[in-house]
This record gives structure tokens, sequence and C-alpha cells, in this order.
């Protein structure tokens, strides 16, 4: 099959839904001619014209602020909001408005709108553009949040939240934007809520977001050679949240690992933990429940120390090692 | 007047103990707090001490049979007192199992150990609970192989294991394992089918059974290996002379006596000799410091501390563990850390640390039938002290023949670091301090 970039997906996976949909456009800073900040709309304006790919004012609450009007009124825009920093400026139109207005009206008045949100920390971009903010989200009813970690699932994903009737959080990762794997061109669309088993095993099941899917099954390459047998599940949607794909892993290993790149403390990966705990599966536990997340530190500039923020491939090991009594 | 020996409870649980030896023999004196007896209950083996002092007038019950809490098990009296019909009417009333236990039992616990194990709370994860449950095990039977003993889910499994296996008595085992008998295929006779020696000799040998001993190959690695090259090694380089000296320990068996009710009041542990000979030692060694030495590369360390290396028998192999600074330390906290270590060691849960850094070293077998040995010694340590038992002898004392305790030590020393001379003055100084241990005071 071919091989695409993670941002080549995405970006096909936008125009193949615009070819489709009259209703689907796009928004956001310099997304026109400029291809956006990391290049992902090239040539879309090209194809769809300023009409559908629509260069903003900077000014996040205008661009939200449009969007969800856009979006009350029949249309399905994608807004880039250009670092998932800068989502703080949009807040109040995503939680007080874009997530609550179909309920509040009972339905009848909806917001289908895909906010995509660049994230993460390691590509130098110091402490004010390199956050993992979605726990925020995961907190607010009315939002779906989604994370994909490789190429495929950012198509298949793509496809669903824009299909989706309600506002979806697209979390999106700068490291990850230049990693290939194969996409059929063809239409697909992974649902929204369905984790996936991105390596199986039998020993400790690390449920890992993001980027640290990567790293997990590099982790799990290594542990394989001092005979750990790591499963690593990918939940791919933060909200909803697969539980059953994880219980019943967790149910099968019995020991687990969660890894997420944003801070540790009251990270998403909090949420995963206290599921298991609070589950049936509490049963089959034989080693107290582990997580592995980011520093409580703003992430630092300096290309060491913003590595040594963020959990690490030899880190996972370590963890995976304690986990086994090793 | 002859008084009760009874059968004590030791737990709240205890319903039965097992004489597993009589330590005295009818006819025999004993004093106040002697040991007359060993006991053994579901967990512990113990000693039964005399009350009062007297001589053993008979005992009730041979060694290996089970008797049930407070019953009398023997009569203690004055001398020519007359045991005739004493406990007649007793002995029916109690069942005997009859089980022999030949295994060696050396080791006693405290008490209080039994009380405190049992009210603690177990560490125990989720599914090793769960598995225990369903399984209708007792979680305290099982030993714990995670992180601060807690029991995993494998510890359970293994445990199973074990189970699923006929119910035979450590002995039969043992026999069974070393001579290749798959005792599974045997019936017991013991309680609930329990498989017993007995039952592995009388085997019926048919043509279609026809039992086959062969022999057991172990490979000789792990613990094993590293004893033996670590033997070889001392045996081999360092030249060994071995001195003897016979000590007369009767001053010692009353000091402790002494010790005991004290000790056991501040730590709740029972002093034994060999804490006493640990102090000993480490005394001797502080006036004789030319023996506190190791040869390390090439240069004769003269140690500043007195760190004592304890030889500790464990499972199919032996464990020094360490006793630090001891010249520095009262019996009492010499004892709980001579008795917790050992526990330790036999748990199988000594770091590496806790062997390390020994500047002398012990290896005692007063436990055994033993008067005396030439021991190894510990690299790169340069002298052992081997410890045979103690046992009354026909002395001469000021030109009279006197009964006195008596035990012999022996010191292998290296003689390449240390000199005939000096060696002996240290055994002559160690003896001095035994046989007047008051001067431990100053």
């Amino acid at each position: 099959m071919r091989e695409v970039t993670y941002l080549e997906a995405i970006r096909e996976a936008m125009s193949q839904e615009m070819r489709k949909d009259d209703n689907v456009f796009i928004m956001g800073e310099d997304i026109g001619i400029y291809g956006g900040a990391f290049g992902l709309t090239n040539g879309m304006i090209e194809e769809f014209g300023p009409e559908r790919v629509r260069n903003t004012p900077i000014s996040e609450a205008a661009i939200s602020g449009c969007a969800v009007g856009a979006a009350m009124t029949g249309m399905r825009p994608i807004l880039e909001i250009q670092f998932s920093d800068f989502i703080m400026i949009a807040m109040d139109n995503i939680v007080n408005q874009a997530a609550k207005t179909r309920y509040m009206y009972g339905g009848k008045a909806q917001v289908p709108i895909v906010i995509r949100l660049p994230g993460g920390s390691g590509a130098g971009f110091a402490a004010q553009h390199s956050q993992s903010l979605e726990a925020w989200m995961t907190h607010v009813p009315g939002l779906k949040v989604v994370q994909p970690s490789n190429a495929y699932d950012a198509k298949g994903l793509m496809k669903a939240a824009i299909k989706d009737n309600n506002p979806v959080l697209f979390y999106e990762h700068k490291l990850l934007y230049n990693t290939k794997g194969e996409v059929p061109e063809e239409d697909y669309e992974i649902p929204l809520g369905q984790a996936d088993i991105k390596k199986e095993g039998s020993d400790i099941t690390i449920v890992a977001t993001a980027i640290m899917v990567n790293k997990a099954l590099e982790a799990a390459v290594e542990l394989e050679k001092e005979g750990i047998s790591v499963e690593v599940i990918d939940p791919r949607t933060l909200v909803p949240l697969d539980t059953a794909t994880i219980l019943e892993s967790v149910k099968k290993t019995s020991r687990v690992l969660v890894v997420y790149e944003a801070v540790k403390r009251s990270g998403y990966g909090a949420e995963i933990v206290s599921m298991i705990a609070e589950s049936d599966v509490f049963d089959y536990l034989d080693a107290p429940i582990r997580r592995l997340g980011g520093l409580a530190t703003p992430i630092p500039y300096n290309p060491v120390l913003e590595k040594a923020a963020v959990p690490q491939v030899d880190d996972i090991v370590q963890e995976c090692k304690k986990l086994m009594n090793k | 007047m002859a008084s009760e020996v009874v059968m004590p409870k030791l737990g709240a649980t205890m319903e039965e103990g097992t004489i597993v030896s009589w330590l005295v023999q009818v006819g025999e004196l004993v004093e106040d707090g002697d040991p007359i007896a060993e006991i053994q209950t579901d967990k512990i083996v113990m000693e039964i001490e005399a009350e009062t002092t007297g001589v053993l007038l008979k005992t009730l019950y041979d060694a290996g049979t089970a008797v049930k809490v407070h019953e009398v098990v023997a009569y203690l009296g004055d001398e020519g007192e007359s045991a005739e019909g004493l406990g007649d009417d007793l002995s029916k009333s109690t069942k005997a199992f009859g089980e022999k236990l030949e295994q060696t039992v050396n080791e006693t616990t405290a008490i209080n150990e039994v009380s405190v194990w049992a009210c603690d709370k177990i560490r125990r994860t989720p599914a090793a609970r769960k598995l225990a449950e369903e399984s209708q095990l007792n979680l305290y039977d099982i030993a714990g192989s995670g992180p601060l003993g807690r029991i995993q889910k494998i510890d359970v499994e293994n445990y199973l294991q074990q189970q699923d296996t006929k119910r035979i008595t450590p002995l039969a085992k043992k026999i069974a394992d070393d001579q290749g008998i798959d005792y599974k295929q045997i019936e017991g006779t013991g309680s609930h089918g329990k498989i017993r020696k007995e039952d592995l000799v009388s085997t019926p040998v048919t043509n279609e059974k026809v039992m086959v001993l062969a022999d057991k190959r172990m490979p000789f690695k792990g613990m094993r290996k590293v004893i033996a090259d670590r033997i070889s090694a001392s045996a081999y380089t360092a030249p060994h002379v071995t001195l003897l000296s016979e000590i007369d320990m009767t001053n010692c068996v009353a000091l402790r006596q002494d010790l005991l009710p004290i000790i056991e009041k501040v730590e709740g542990l029972r002093i034994s000799f060999n804490e006493i000979l640990i102090k000993a030692t480490a005394f001797a060694l502080k006036q004789n410091p030319n023996i506190n030495i190791s040869l390390e590369g090439q240069e004769i360390v003269y140690h500043s501390h007195v760190n004592i290396g304890m030889a500790v028998a464990v499972p199919d192999g032996l464990v020094v563990p360490v006793l630090r600074n001891v010249d520095q330390k009262g019996l009492a906290a010499i004892t709980s850390e001579a008795k917790g270590i050992g526990k330790q060691a036999r748990d199988g849960k000594l770091s590496p640390d806790d062997m390390q850094g020994s500047t002398f070293t012990i290896s005692n077998l007063g436990m055994y039938a033993i008067d005396g040995f030439t021991p190894i010694i510990n690299s790169p340590n340069a002298a052992i002290l081997g410890i045979g038992r103690i046992q009354k002898k026909t002395v001469v004392v000021n030109d009279e023949l006197a009964i006195r305790s008596m035990m012999n030590l022996s010191l292998s020393f290296d003689h390449r670091i240390i000199d005939g001379a000096p060696a002996a003055a240290f055994l002559t100084d160690l003896k001095d301090v035994l046989e007047n241990p008051f001067k431990l005071m100053i």
C-alpha cells in the first residue's frame, strides 16, 4: 500500500470530505497560500478557493466564535488553532457555547465543528507552544476528544470527526506530522470511541496516547528481549473512551502502565487509572497500577531538558520492569 | 510433691503441639527456666521450660506424639520421689498421631512473633487475593515474593501447584525426591492420607510397578557454585592453622539464665549462647586488633570496627549475614539483630549489602551433636571461630572433680598474615572472657 505522512493523511481526509459535502470548510490563521504553520493545508486554497479555505485574523476568539455560529446555521467548519496552547482564548466559545448548545436546545440546534489542535513537545517551541492540555477538554460534557497516533488512524478519525454532530477536539502531535504510515486512498472511517490494540502481549498492558503509543511500541521491543511481553493499547479517542478494550486487556495481563505526555498530575491517564480501579477488573490486578507522565514543569526550551520533561522509551522500559518486580 | 509440666498454649489458634524431643532424661536434674522438651506447633518450634527446679520424674509421651494444649506431659519432683501412678489416668485421653518428626528442627522462634504475624495485615495484590479466595486458601500460609513481601498471583499459583501434589510429610518428600520415587502413586497412611516415610519404604514392589531408584543429578550452579568457589579459593590460597581450646561455659550459662527474662522484656526475644559468643568475640577482638584483619590485594587491613559475619544454614546452602559494630552494642541489641538477620537469611530476604563487610566470622554448630571442627576461613577475613556444643563434663576444679558445662572453640586463621602466638593469645583472651563473662562489663 502507499505510504503517506500523518500530515498528508489529515489533509486528504479533509479534502475528501470537502469534495463530498459543500458545507464542510476550513478556517484558521495563515492556512491559505502559506499553508498553515505546519504546511498542513498546502494546496487546499488552490483546489477549494478562498471561500472554503478562509484565512482569519490572529484571534482564536474570533475564529471559534465564527465557527460556532456557522455550525449552528448548518455548516460543518473545521478550524485550525495554530498551536493547541492558544485554545485558552477560544475557551468560552468552545466550553460555554459549542459544548452546551445541542443539550440546551433539546437537539434542535447543533454545533458540528472540528477543532484541529497541534500539540505536544519535542520540536523546540518552548513553554507556550508545546503543551498537552487535552485533559481540560475531556472534563467538559458535550465535547469529544480525539488523539491519533499514526497516519492511518488520523485519516479515519478525521473523517469520523467531520461527520459527527458534536464539537470534536482533534489533537495532532507535532512530532508525528512527518511520520509515515500505510494509508489507503479510498474513503474509510474509524468510529470515535474505538480503541486499538497496537501490539498484543501477555504480561503488561500499556495504555498510551498520541506519540506515547509509538514510544511504548519501541519499549515493547526492548522488553521483549528481556522476556517481558507488553500489550500496547491506543484509546485513539479519550472521549468517548473505549473502556471495554482496556479492561479486557487488563484482565488478561493483570498489570497496567498508563503513559501520556501531558503533566502526570491530573492528566487524562489518571482518568484511565481510576476507571480500571473502579471496575470489576480490579480483582485481576497483580500490581499497583502505574502512570508515567510529564514532569510538573513548563516545557523547557533547552532540547536536553525538553526531552527529560516528558516520558521517553527508556522510562517506559524501566517502569515495566518495576511492574514485573525486576 | 510432684509438679506438672503441661503442653503450653502458644497462640490463640493452637490446639495441640507435637513433642519433637525430650531435652532432659528421666532422673536428670533441671533448674527453673531450663528447657525440658522441644515442641512443635503448626508454625514454630519451641522449648518447654521448667517452672521449678527439680528432677524429671516421668515423661508421659514419646517424642513424635501430638498432645493437646494444657495436657500434662511430664512431672518434676524431688530426687528419689516415686513416679508411680503419676499421670496414669491422663494418657488415654490424648490423641496420639504418632507422626514422627525426624527432620532436624533447631530454630526456636519467639512466642510474640506468632501473635504479631497473626494480627498483621497481609500485603497481597487483588489478583492474589481473588485466586486464594477461589481456591479456599489462607493467605497467611503463603509467602510473598513481591516488594515488601507482597503476595503476588504467582505465589498463590506456586502454592496451589504444591498443594496439587499429594499430602506428604516434609521428610517423606525429601526421601522421595532424593531417591526419585514417584510418590503420587502411593497411598498414604498418615492423617488425611498423608504420605509418611514408612509408606515409601513399604510400597509393594510388584511386577507391573517396579520402583526404579535413579540417582538424582543437579546442575552445579547458583548458590552452590558460589559457595564452592569461595570455599575453594579460601582453602587453597590461605594456609589454614586451627587452634582448639576447651572453655568452661558454666558462668555463661548462668549469665544467660539471668539475662533471659530481662532481654525478653526489652526485645521480646530469647537470648541465645550465640549472641553471648558474638559479644565476647567482639570484646576479645578489640583486645587483639591484629586478629581483626583482612588481606585485601597487596594490603593487610586492620579494621577499626568489629563486624561479625554469622554463618547461617539456609535450604541447600549457607549465607553469612554481617552484624555491624558489635563491639559498641549491648546484648539486647545484638540479640535483636542476630535473630532478625538470621530470620531474614532463612526467609531468603537478605540483600547483598547485608552480607558485605565482615571483619571476622563465627560458625556455630552448637545446636548439633558436634564437639568441635575446623572451619574454613571466610575470605578476605583472616580468621574464623568454630563453636561446638555445650556439654556437662567432669573436670578438675581446684584439684577436685566437678561437673561443668564445657564447650570447644576452634580458631582457624590465615597463617600468611597471623602468626601462631597472636592467634593463641586471642583465643586465650576469648576463653578468659567467656569463663569470666562479667569482664564484658568493663
